[in-house]
């Protein structure tokens, strides 16, 4: 694969499944806590 | 009141956010992530394509997403009430956005049909040595002119039959039995199948020359407002806006729900995936041009070229296990479709249950039996065409209205951004702004126009495919038009009656 193909495979993937990941994180941080809360409440 | 008291049935709600999620990105991703978004990457600049993806995401996707997440769960409607909520002479817009996902139903269903069939077909390559003289020829039996119906393809009726009992069986479980039980067996399977495609494509021979032709960038390609409009294009079909899906499912949250993260979370996943789809398809697309001692770009296809013909190609072509690779492709085509069938008929149902105080299952009885009879035009030896022109009609300009008037009236008309700003911030990690004002106000309005503009003057000055002008007439401006039309009629029916706090709750 080319230099530049590579690159924009770097970007596509860390862009798109970065962000993904970083909103998967929250979602699971902020469940924890609302079960240590234990009201199931945000 | 018909078909049983839908007060004694308590409002439905997800078991767990996860499964919101889950169906939510099920409903997302669909036929087109796999066969369409590959197709538009290499077409827009390659990897240049990723810049204005991107921009498009964060400029108006994900911000109309959180936008429907919080008409649905603010009003706890499906989209005619909801919008009636807003304004009450806007439950028009509601029932067009209903009309037009059926619409794409009655095709998506067919399609679906021919996905299972070729699911079968699979094992033992059963399209022979001709894919393409097979799926146009044996199985669909297509005719030689656009008004020359043909009569019916039994072998299509029969699976459009079976696609319409699994979506039939689905629905009628309910929403956290059936919809979110099926999201969350069949999502994360999806997900591995295309993840085995994809190891499996990257390890061909070809498969870096596949993937230069997506990747490589020509970033002249963003000069071209063309580009641009694709990629706002693309985000806005890929993610369910304007299809009434959305603001449906967010109504069966609790009311306590973080509703931006949410978004972002369903965003990237179907952005994720169909990122991921596009390296598995341009592969195994760079296996078969070596295979053929031809150049990539020779064999690109998309849409129903790509799965019928090119896939089937491909699997011919595989050194070994070819049956189960393509039991793997057309398994992960039906699995994301059929989770896009069932939301799409989903936020049918919740409209007609809550505008006719019915019952679940009397709506998804009705919804269901029309849908289903409409359905039967695709299934005629002529229904190619049909299908051909609806999907383009629908969704060069009944989706694009449909996502236009709702941006308008509640940016412009209704003046709701503020207080629907208020409600998702009370609750969501992720706090939504000035960007999200913008976004709705100036950005996404403006790209919409845009987009109906060319799409319109095209239309007018190329005639599609060269279909007989009495075909785009009926099959396509009819259609659209009539179902404008049909919204406006179910506005009236029932109108002076009080609206319901919400059905069942």
């Amino acid at each position: 694969m080319g230099t530049s193909a590579v690159i924009m495979l770097l970007i596509g993937a860390v862009g798109l499944w970065g962000t993904l990941t970083f909103a998967v994180w929250n979602f699971l941080r902020r469940s924890a806590a609302e079960s240590k809360d234990g009201t199931g409440q945000p | 009141m018909a078909g049983g008291d839908p007060v004694a049935e308590p409002r439905e709600q997800w078991g767990t956010r996860l499964g919101f999620i889950m169906a939510a990105v099920g409903s997302a991703i669909g036929l087109g992530n796999i066969w369409r978004y590959p197709y538009v990457v290499y077409d827009n600049g390659g990897g240049a394509f990723l810049i204005p993806y991107f921009i498009a995401i964060a400029t108006a996707a994900v911000p109309v997403l959180i936008l429907e997440y919080s008409l649905g769960h603010k009003y706890r409607h499906a989209a005619p009430f909801a919008f009636r909520r807003v304004r009450r002479k806007a439950e028009w817009l509601g029932w067009f956005q209903i009309g037009i996902s059926l619409i794409i139903m009655t095709y998506y269903v067919v399609i679906l049909g021919w996905v299972l069939s070729y699911f079968y077909y699979s094992f033992g390559s059963r399209w022979g040595d001709d894919p393409n003289a097979f799926f146009f020829g044996s199985y669909l039996g297509t005719t030689d002119s656009f008004w020359s119906v043909g009569g019916i393809q039994w072998k299509v009726l029969l699976s459009v039959a079976v696609a319409w009992a699994l979506t039939y069986l689905i629905l009628r479980r309910g929403v956290r039995r059936g919809i979110e039980l099926a999201a969350k067996i069949l999502i994360p399977t999806l997900v591995v199948m295309i993840l085995a495609i994809v190891i499996r494509g990257l390890t061909l021979p070809g498969a870096a020359s596949g993937l230069n032709v997506l990747l490589t960038p020509d970033f002249g390609a963003l000069l071209d407002a063309q580009v641009w409009v694709a990629a706002y294009g693309q985000v806005f079909f890929s993610f369910s806006i304007g299809f009434a899906v959305m603001i449906v499912y967010a109504s069966y949250l609790p009311r306590r729900s973080d509703l931006s993260n949410s978004a972002v979370i369903v965003g990237m996943s179907n952005s994720g995936f169909e990122f991921l789809a596009a390296l598995g398809v341009f592969s195994v697309l760079g296996f078969l041009a070596t295979q053929q001692g031809t150049g990539v770009t020779e064999v690109v296809e998309s849409g129903v070229g790509l799965a019928f013909v090119a896939f089937p190609q491909i699997i011919n072509e595989m050194p070994g296990l070819n049956s189960l690779f393509g039991a793997l492709f057309f398994g992960a085509l039906l699995f994301a479709g059929l989770t896009s069938a069932v939301s799409i008929m989903e936020c049918a149902v919740a409209g007609v249950r809550e505008k006719f105080r019915l019952s679940r299952t009397t709506a998804i009885n009705i919804t269901c039996g029309i849908t289903a009879l409409l359905s039967m035009i695709y299934v005629t030896r002529g229904g190619l065409y049909y299908l051909d022109v609806v999907d383009r009609f629908v969704n060069n300009f009944g989706l694009i209205l449909a996502g236009l008037a709702e941006v308008i009236l509640i940016a412009w008309i209704a003046r709701q951004l503020g207080p629907l700003q208020a409600h998702i911030n009370r609750d969501s990690y992720l706090r939504v702004g000035w960007w999200w004002t913008i976004s709705l106000m100036v950005i996404t309005p403006a790209l919409l126009s845009v987009m109906a503009a060319i799409n319109i003057y095209q239309e007018i000055t190329n005639r599609y495919e060269d279909y007989p002008l009495s075909g785009l007439l009926v099959m396509g401006w009819g259609v659209v038009g009539l179902t404008l039309v049909l919204a406006f009629v179910l506005q009236r029916l029932r109108r002076h009656e009080e609206l319901p706090e919400t059905i069942g709750g």
